[in-house]
């Protein structure tokens, strides 16, 4: 028991110690490229607590919300018309696969040639881009449906909107929730991607362009937010999967003990 | 399974309506535009494919991500079993692994520009960290799963720990590595185009980035298409080696079933 | 005793019918075949599936009939088909050629007085619904008020001893447990024809008695017409009115043998009797012996 308690401090004392050290070993610092911790921590408050936190903070987050509900709204659905009719299978497969190779940030400069810097480019850029995840994975997920679920479903005579939306919306939950994690993943990166492409707005924008006029405090400062965004977008991600597939993430557990 | 040639006909014509369409819009209401006739297109990517030029970058790209990947593979194994097998590193890690996973490596970019410049260097860096992770912590899973009984046959055998790690510990960790690089694989090309395209390292993105900054729309998309074919040759190439590697292991063994 | 023994098939239905709730059963049930049409007809059923060369027949002219509130069992070695079959039946394959009716009319989708009750219990529930939501899910469009949805469900689940796990989900369940909700929601669907397939099979033995006397309970108590697939040659002699005996391969039907057994059944009494011995080994003797 001793141990277990010695080893969780561990666990959550490494963070917390790195931090430490991170900030006691850079106090002195000259070096340009490694400021003190301290100055980092002084330009994130100066600069996103709340000076650029209404033009820039709520604009990259806004973009970034809206591009992946987009992205989310239009591939589970375009995945259950792929995933169901043949035709659309045949026809759209290929080109989504050849579509999808195409790294994702590669896309941004053809947004920005069609429709220019402008908010509509970003969005756009990271709605597609994070399609594809999403997309593939509930395809996927509606063609591994159990048939005996399916043949329940014929049995009882479910409606096709029943069918639909109690059987395959469910059933394809799990793989479409690991095709939304990376659409986030995605979106994110594009969203910095398109922000640093373009002209001056946005955190990638601002970290950018303290990089380059050599500010560079305020540079780790726009770094340490992009990192803390990062993060939470997941763990909010997680806090709603766990909340939708409890009963999947339950049945694996159970499934996993015995 | 063969593919029947109905299905291959009508994926050859989606994707023949995808390009007559393009070549429509490109003409039509969108002619003199920005968006590239797919005939001006299809000549610039003839021009560009016989350059030294682009052999030298596609190249460059190439040798930069497998260079990561292959580099980040072998620091993430050793990595993995370190972590994995001692508690006491487990567990100090944990939090610190699980804070930086969902923070993609484009956040740093600016830092790493800034400290070694739009460099080769620089690239492999940011490739390097973006595929460590996941290979690290797909490792740690690999060692937990390590079949705990023939972890004690092979103890009353007589084998030594670094034995047992190497001939029992790691090969039954392989499946859930060659998971975690063919996952990174991808990851690996893109990481290098985004490299390229936003901090000036050498390869495609650069060639995507000057295209753009030029205005010269029909080799941005040339590239692009040749960014596409590449991530697709990348996916397959990977998951071939995977299953070349790993023919013992039982999802395979499923799959060939099937 | 003796007496019984002799009786014809459709008089010990009317035996097994009890006073109150089970006088409907003497009602309904016809008093002679010959007058009331068959409920479940299957003439010349046949199943061949691909074409050419490739073609396999699984199914090859069968013909028999199940009456309003019978129990038939379907008995055969595994693989003859009898899955097959049922999907059939149930409207879930067309047939190649034969014809299967319900009432007369011929079944060429899925009919609504029709409920089965599948052999893998853990591929046919919702794992991400609760018990009592599982109940309930089919009978979304049946567009029925709130109270008789709920006196449904709260019925079926008592029919089947689950009220107690109506709020866990069938994963936390055994399987045991799992296939008695399978019934259950085919219960609370109200069918006038339950099927089912291989029910019992991969439960123990334990649970497979208590299933098996669940199967005759309904039968009495929702006066259900009943026809069981079952590899399993005493349950089918324990069960059933009539016994169709298949053959393999493809199924043919080789015999229907009437099963006379006493009702109310018993899993020890009537298991102990000569009759259901002789009856066992009749239907046993007509599988062992080479086609």
């Amino acid at each position: 028991m001793n141990r277990k308690l010695l080893l969780w401090l561990l666990g959550a004392g490494t963070p917390v110690l790195l931090l430490l050290l991170w900030w006691a070993t850079s106090l002195q610092s000259t070096d340009t490229f490694f400021p003190p911790l301290k100055d980092i921590l002084q330009s994130f408050q100066q600069l996103w607590l709340f000076a650029h936190f209404q033009s820039d903070v709520l604009v990259s987050l806004g973009n970034l919300l809206l591009g992946y509900a987009m992205a989310s709204a239009v591939g589970v659905a375009l995945g259950f018309v792929i995933a169901l009719v043949l035709v659309a299978r045949n026809v759209l497969e290929p080109l989504i696969h050849f579509l999808r190779s195409i790294p994702p940030v590669a896309l941004v400069p053809i947004f920005i040639s069609l429709v220019g810097f402008g908010t509509e480019m970003r969005v756009f850029s990271i709605a597609l881009a994070a399609l594809f995840p999403t997309l593939i994975a509930t395809v996927d997920g509606i063609r591994s449906v159990d048939s005996g679920l399916k043949d329940v479903a014929r049995v009882y005579r479910f409606t096709t909107v029943e069918k639909v939306t109690q059987v395959y919306l469910p059933s394809a939950a799990p793989q479409i929730f690991s095709g939304l994690q990376v659409s986030l993943q995605v979106a994110f990166v594009v969203m910095i991607a398109s922000e640093m492409l373009g002209p001056s707005q946005g955190i990638g924008a601002m970290t950018l362009l303290a990089q380059q006029s050599f500010m560079i405090s305020d540079m780790w400062a726009g770094i340490l937010l992009l990192g803390v965004i990062g993060f939470a977008a997941n763990i909010v991600f997680s806090l709603i999967r766990r909340r939708v597939l409890a009963w999947y993430i339950g049945s694996r557990r159970l499934a996993r003990s015995s | 399974m063969k593919i029947q040639p109905k299905t291959l006909l009508t994926s050859a014509a989606g994707f023949l309506v995808a390009v007559a369409a393009w070549q429509l819009v490109a003409t039509g209401p969108m002619a003199g535009g920005p968006l590239p006739t797919v005939t001006s297109v299809a000549v610039n990517l003839a021009a560009v494919v016989v350059t030294e030029a682009f052999w030298t970058s596609l190249a460059t790209t190439v040798g930069i991500a497998l260079l990561g990947l292959l580099t980040s593979a072998v620091a993430g194994i050793a990595l993995g079993i370190l972590v994995g097998s001692f508690e006491p590193f487990r567990y100090a890690t944990v939090a610190v692994l699980e804070f930086l996973k969902p923070i993609p490596p484009i956040v740093i970019l600016p830092l790493v520009v800034l400290v070694l410049g739009p460099t080769g260097q620089m690239s492999w860096f940011l490739v390097f960290l973006g595929c460590l992770l996941p290979i690290i912590m797909q490792t740690v899973d690999g060692v937990h799963d390590a079949d705990p009984v023939a972890r004690d046959t092979a103890r009353s055998y007589g084998l030594k720990e670094p034995e047992i790690l190497l001939r029992v510990v790691l090969p039954s960790a392989m499946p859930f590595i060659g998971t975690a690089i063919r996952v990174a694989a991808p990851g690996a090309l893109i990481i290098t185009v985004v490299a390229g395209l936003l901090g000036g390292g050498p390869g495609l993105g650069q060639s995507i980035y000057q295209a753009q900054a030029g205005g010269d729309y029909p080799t941005l998309y040339a590239l692009v298409i040749v960014l596409g074919v590449l991530g697709m040759f990348f996916q397959g190439a990977t998951s071939a080696v995977e299953r070349r590697m790993l023919h013992w292991h039982e999802s395979f063994r499923e799959a060939a079933h099937r | 005793m003796k007496t019984i023994f002799s009786t014809s098939r459709t008089s010990s239905a009317a035996t097994a019918a009890q006073p109150g709730k089970n006088a409907m059963t003497e009602e309904i049930a016809p008093a002679d075949t010959t007058s009331a049409p068959p409920r479940l007809d299957v003439s010349h059923l046949a199943k061949t599936y691909g074409m050419g060369d490739k073609a396999r027949t699984v199914i090859e002219d069968l013909t028999f009939t199940v009456d309003a509130g019978e129990v038939v069992c379907i008995v055969g070695p595994s693989g003859v088909g009898k899955t097959t079959l049922l999907k059939c039946l149930a409207g879930l394959h067309p047939s190649s050629s034969g014809r299967a009716a319900i009432d007369g009319r011929t079944i060429s989708g899925p009919p609504p007085e029709m409920a089965l009750v599948f052999q893998d219990y853990n591929r046919s529930l919702m794992p991400w619904l609760t018990v009592r939501k599982n109940l309930m899910l089919p009978l979304r469009h049946l567009h029925l008020s709130a109270a008789e949805l709920k006196e449904r469900c709260d019925d079926a689940l008592a029919a089947v001893g689950l009220s107690h796990a109506e709020h866990q989900y069938p994963w936390q369940l055994s399987g045991g447990m799992q296939q008695r909700v399978a019934i259950a929601r085919a219960l609370a669907y109200r069918p006038e024809i339950l099927i089912m397939d291989e029910p019992f099979a991969s439960v123990d033995a334990q649970t497979r008695f208590d299933l098996e006397d669940l199967c005759l309970k309904i039968r009495r108590d929702f006066n259900m017409t009943i026809l069981v697939v079952t590899h399993d040659i005493d349950e089918a002699v324990y069960l059933a009115d009539r016994v169709v005996v298949l053959g393999s391969k493809p199924a043919r039907v080789l015999r229907i043998v009437d099963v006379d057994l006493p009702a109310p059944r018993d899993q020890i009494t009537t298991r102990s009797l000569p009759e259901f011995a002789r009856q066992r080994t009749d239907v046993l003797s007509l599988i062992k012996r080479p086609a």
